[in-house]
């Protein structure tokens, strides 16, 4: 939801200022569109699905989970020319390896899991229990690298409460700028020459 | 009915080689970041 909200912002930003800058707002010229597509099959059939989601072991979901993420990363380097890719890449890495090092899932201390369900829940749930999508229950002293992993919060009076990690906030960023650069450098944004904003429009 | 297909004609023309491209893209880069991001709000769990 938030790196959705990361996307819109960054189209409403970056179709503003294509129009204040009197150019042309295209989307980004991505390669391989088609590999993002099969990198989230395997999460969209073993998280967000529920009928084949319980079907699946927490094994195979683990390692689904890590082959869906290295093959984003190969999009992200079949992309990497564009602006914001690198950021993308960089939080994707992030979450991957502090994944990874905890055995396939993003591990989340039951006092930040605490915010999000109630207290009948967590304890029904337990350690090393799945918890969401992508998750599992950790205590903090089981977790490896628990910077990367999602600890961050909203303030406590915020109407949507999610946990998200360092990583997440960095694919956000990277989504934003995509999106307000059109995956363009900076200059090449700034210094159009006139001629060639005059054959886009006619175009 | 006549009209209905005329509208509708008109309509799949207007959608061209360009438009595809442009939902393909936003649609390849909503799906690395709910791939790539690992957010948690409780979903799937009973509140």
């Amino acid at each position: 939801m938030i790196l959705l909200v990361a996307i819109l912002a960054g189209l409403v930003v970056g179709f503003s200022l294509a129009r204040y800058q009197k150019r042309p707002w295209t989307v980004p010229p991505l390669r391989k569109p088609w590999l993002v597509i099969i990198a989230f099959l395997p999460q969209f059939l073993f998280s967000y699905l529920p009928v084949t989601r319980s079907l699946v072991s927490d094994d195979l979901t683990a390692a689904g989970l890590i082959v869906s993420l290295a093959l984003l990363l190969i999009f992200c380097w079949f992309n990497r020319q564009l602006s914001g890719v690198p950021l993308l890449a960089l939080g994707l890495f992030s979450n991957l390896l502090v994944i990874v090092v905890n055995g396939g899932f993003m591990p989340i201390n039951p006092q930040t899991a605490g915010r999000l369900v109630s207290p009948e829940v967590l304890a029904a749930l337990g350690n090393g229990s799945r918890f969401g999508y992508k998750d599992i229950l950790l205590l903090p002293e089981q977790t490896r690298l628990i910077w990367l992993s999602d600890h961050l919060l909203p303030p406590a009076g915020f109407p949507y409460q999610v946990a998200f990690s360092i990583g997440d906030v960095i694919i956000a960023a990277g989504a934003f700028w995509l999106m307000v650069t059109q995956g363009k450098p900076l200059d090449a944004l700034n210094n159009k020459p006139k001629q060639d904003i005059a054959k886009e429009s006619e175009c | 009915m006549q009209t209905k297909f005329a509208q509708l004609f008109v309509f799949v023309r207007r959608i061209n080689r360009q438009h595809i491209q442009v939902v393909f893209a936003l649609l390849a880069l909503v799906l690395f970041v709910l791939g790539a991001g690992a957010p948690d709000d409780g979903g799937l769990i009973p509140h």
